[in-house]
């Protein structure tokens, strides 16, 4: 008898198909946008704005109104919010893991369930505000 | 089935204090905490957005409050040390040839360098243009 042969048919059986690399890749492509374009986004939202060293006016209402509901707005919203959020599930996801804090399955559904959550209530405030 | 008998040692929860590379390991994880409170505030200043002109002052007068500034401000110091991390990888990932020849992993991390400031230029224009 082959005893390799059944092992194999045996893991074919009881293989299901993964969802990891859904994760990796959001994971990933986040990982870029947390890179490259969140830094700008702190830098000048976060800091220069607020301390007052760029012009107050950079940011007043219907400024910004018009900069966020529109299309570049939801591309900022996808690059600078949605994908990151996933980027930041992964790593709280397995920090958690590595400080042997909850368990493989709750931990999985809390950090990508807050991201997907986050995500729609982003997507959902730029359609009302477009609408 | 035999018992088994070998020794698994058991992984204590501040096992990466012992090294300095689990450290920056864990350092890297934790980047995206201060990430995580930057992407909570532009949801917060998404929705006072949509409640209109006094409320969007109000997310205004919130972001100028000196331990927010202090947050946000320790999460682009992160972002810029992710970057540092990300950027590395991709040589490794993916090495790109041009001309026969690999591309110096160098010039590689150069180049993703060259792209934030791109974006912060980009970001410059965007935030400062008609002020």
């Amino acid at each position: 008898m082959n005893k390799g042969t059944s092992l194999n048919n045996d893991a074919s059986e009881n293989m299901r198909r993964s969802d990891e690399p859904i994760w990796w890749g959001l994971f990933s492509a986040g990982g870029v946008c947390f890179a490259v374009f969140v830094p700008a986004a702190i830098l000048f939202i976060a800091l220069l704005i607020p301390a007052g060293i760029v012009g107050p006016d950079a940011l007043r209402f219907e400024r910004a109104h018009s900069m966020v509901f529109s299309l570049p707005g939801l591309i900022f919203i996808g690059m600078v919010i949605c994908l990151p959020l996933f980027h930041a599930a992964h790593r709280i996801r397995h920090g958690l893991h590595d400080l042997k804090l909850g368990t493989e399955h709750l931990n999985k559904v809390a950090t990508y369930g807050g991201a997907a959550l986050l995500s729609v209530l982003a997507l959902v405030g730029f359609a009302i505000g477009i609408l | 089935m035999a018992k088994r008998t070998s020794y698994f040692p058991e992984l204590k929860r501040n096992w990466w204090l012992k090294h300095p590379y689990f450290k920056k390991y864990m350092a890297r994880e934790a980047t995206v905490l201060p990430l995580v409170f930057f992407l909570l505030c532009l949801l917060a200043g998404l929705y006072s957005l949509l409640q209109g002109a006094e409320s969007w002052q109000g997310w205004l007068t919130f972001m100028q409050s000196p331990l927010v500034i202090a947050v946000n401000a320790l999460a682009f110091i992160a972002s810029l040390f992710h970057a540092w991390t990300f950027f590395q990888l991709f040589p490794r990932v993916m090495p790109l040839r041009a001309g026969g020849r690999t591309l110096p992993p160098n010039l590689m991390v150069l180049g993703q360098w060259f792209g934030v400031v791109v974006v912060m230029v980009l970001a410059a224009w965007i935030f400062m243009r008609g002020l």
